[in-house]
């Protein structure tokens, strides 16, 4: 039984229409069918004036963050571990009125609410745009600060969920999740698991400026896009058996990693983009940027995204050489990759890395891999 | 007139210091389709049946704080069934071992006047004209949904979820909706929602105090179903200053409801009030969601 009072409403008539046939509510056990037609209310009369309206989860491009990526809470952070939750809860309401500082989420949430703009613009009746959602594990008693910081730094946010500790895994996948950002590493693997793209943010002191103007999202190729089947092969055979591998198997598709649906979608709406001739000046732009050599390697990793009909603005092979100076040089809201020692790489040099633990190389942190070989 | 029959098997509760909230039969026991003369065996659970568990679970641990404990739930299971139904009734409550302190026996007419006159804090029903009557008469009530997988469903935790949308509201927000149309008997029905479910948040608030942050059998929430994050923040100020701090809080600004409410672990769910309006059905939500 579809519930969803939105699409419950198609079909009716108008309810605008004051001649429209009443809908009367039914009784017992059947109260559900009239109490479902909702009307989508005139959302201007409802304090929602001068926001635009909301997108169903279904169409949009739903990107869940946690208030711990999206504001610096250290401090807060500190109250908890060193003084438990009663007291950090009574700290945060104490300070309601003290917006949090940006966090590393924030430029990236910025610049989605950017393309969001230009999306209104060209299209204003879609619903293909990014849907930002607050989703937190932290208590209620935080919400009217985390409002108030939403409001403070004007940001378009108006879903939120605060489950008072217990897993959002669920309203994530309620909500359609397209990425999921957190700063809790056990709740990110808790996602991907669930099949949820998601990626961990830490804080990062040095932060170069990025796009106002222009999305980039950039990516590593294996164990993010790709599946980590290359990373195994390494682990097992050595640089030479990887290459032997990846020669032998240059026709066959790698396997999707867990952001390959993430790519998808971004995908879809630079092409709305370029369907209106905006495709120099495109506000999205993505990078691969894999550690894998463009004569060799790289060739399949080509393939794999073409087979899928995917493709990213540029691919950068480094051939195993860092790619903390790329990375700079490119600028990405945010880079995904699977391994702490590239997010770590990155972040030193001022760019906003994802860490997403998935694959063979969380097993074996510290040991050489594919993308530190040479 | 209604014939009220107190329950041997539970030990009666101070109406005055508890929690008095009446839920209709038809929602513990599942109303039966045909009607089979003699039947004695138990009647199935219904979709609120989860939920009577549930208060029971909040009632033991609060007696296991402090074995005088007052502020308990009291049920009063409320019947419009026939006379040959009654024991049935009753019979199956004890069947179930549930915590119902009494029944009450009447005819749909009389329903309102005896949740008035058993001072009742909350009336639960699966019958949207019932609960809209109810509400119209100042009685606190919310509707009860059908829960689509009734195996789904927590019974050690009582979710307690309030409507952000109601709570929320402003007079400017009821201003807007006067625009849209209402007249000032909805709009004041509107006001007579927010003003009824006061009283049951203070309580809830009460009773989630005797509880720590963490491990409570009572949880809790907020939910804001089309209404912007600002009235959402509003309501949290308003239940705070109800002494209700709540520990969820959900602001969905449209987004579909049911799936979140149909997750199992969100526990028994319960639906809103509905206000109807000639030819269009508004969803005024406010009361319990649990």
């Amino acid at each position: 039984m579809n519930l969803d009072p939105v699409q419950v409403m198609k079909g009716q008539s108008n309810p605008k229409d004051p001649t429209a046939a009443p809908v009367t509510a039914s009784s017992n056990g059947d109260g559900k069918g009239a109490w479902e037609e909702k009307e989508e209310f005139d959302q201007g009369h409802l304090g929602l004036t001068t926001k635009p309206l909301l997108p169903k989860p279904e169409n949009a491009v739903t990107i869940a963050v946690s208030s711990r990526v999206l504001f610096r809470t250290e401090t807060e952070q500190k109250v908890y571990e060193q003084k438990g939750v009663e007291e950090y809860l009574r700290y945060q309401v104490e300070h309601e009125n003290e917006p949090f500082a940006p966090g590393p989420a924030f430029s990236f949430v910025k610049a989605l609410e950017a393309v969001n703009a230009r999306l209104r613009e060209l299209y204003p009746e879609s619903e293909e745009l990014f849907d930002i959602v607050l989703v937190t594990y932290n208590h209620a008693h935080v919400g009217v600060r985390l409002i108030n910081t939403i409001n403070h730094h004007n940001l378009f946010i108006e879903r939120f969920c605060m489950t008072g500790g217990s897993s959002p895994i669920g309203y994530l996948k309620a909500w359609q999740t397209n990425l999921y950002l957190s700063a809790d590493a056990e709740k990110v693997r808790e996602a991907l698991s669930e099949g949820i793209a998601a990626a961990t943010m830490f804080m990062s002191n040095k932060l170069t400026e990025v796009s106002q103007t222009q999305l980039r999202v950039a990516f590593d190729g294996d164990a993010v896009l790709f599946s980590d089947e290359s990373e195994r092969i390494f682990k097992a055979q050595g640089l030479d058996g990887f290459f032997q591998h990846e020669r032998d198997n240059e026709d066959i598709l790698l396997d999707r990693g867990p952001l390959k649906d993430f790519l998808a979608s971004l995908g879809k709406l630079q092409k709305k983009f370029y369907a209106k001739g905006h495709r120099l000046d495109c506000p999205i732009r993505t990078y691969l940027v894999t550690a894998r050599s463009a004569a060799s390697s790289g060739i399949r990793a080509l393939k794999t995204l073409r087979a899928w009909g995917l493709e990213t603005d540029e691919a950068l092979f480094l051939a195993g050489a860092p790619k903390g100076p790329m990375l700079e040089k490119i600028r990405p809201h945010i880079y995904f990759d699977d391994q702490m020692f590239h997010v770590e790489g990155a972040a030193e040099m001022g760019t906003v890395a994802a860490h997403v633990p998935y694959g063979i190389a969380q097993k074996h942190p510290h040991k050489k891999s594919l993308n530190t070989g040479n | 007139m209604d014939s009220m029959v107190r329950n041997p098997d539970v030990k009666q509760r101070d109406a005055a210091q508890a929690v008095v909230v009446a839920v209709s039969s038809d929602a513990i026991f599942d109303p039966e389709v045909e009607q089979v003369h003699g039947a004695t065996e138990p009647l199935r659970k219904g979709d609120a049946f989860s939920f009577m568990k549930a208060i029971q679970v909040v009632n033991e641990r609060l007696l296991t704080l402090n074995s005088d404990e007052t502020l308990l739930f009291d049920v009063i299971l409320l019947s419009n069934d026939s006379e040959e139904k009654h024991s049935r009734i009753i019979a199956s409550a004890k069947h179930y071992g549930l915590d119902i302190g009494r029944f009450c026996f009447c005819n749909k007419e009389d329903s309102i006047e005896s949740l008035q006159s058993n001072e009742v804090k909350l009336f639960l029903s699966m019958d949207t004209n019932d609960v809209c009557k109810a509400l119209q008469k100042g009685v606190p009530a919310a509707l009860l949904y059908h829960q689509t997988d009734p195996n789904h469903q927590t019974e050690d935790q009582l979710k307690v979820v309030f409507s952000g949308d109601v709570i929320g509201s402003s007079e400017e927000m009821l201003h807007g909706l006067r625009e849209q149309g209402f007249t000032e008997t909805q709009l004041q029905g509107f006001k007579t929602a927010k003003g009824s479910v006061k009283e049951f948040a203070i309580l809830m608030g009460e009773m989630r105090r005797r509880f720590g942050l963490e491990g409570s059998p009572l949880c809790t929430g907020l939910m804001t179903v089309w209404s912007s994050r600002d009235v959402c923040a509003s309501a949290l100020k308003t239940l705070r200053g109800w002494g209700l701090l709540v520990d969820e809080a959900f602001c969905l600004a449209g987004a579909p409801r049911s799936p979140i409410l149909n997750l199992g672990f969100i526990g028994n769910t319960m639906k809103s009030s509905t206000y109807v309006k000639e030819g269009r059905d508004y969803s005024m939500y406010y009361g319990l969601e649990v």
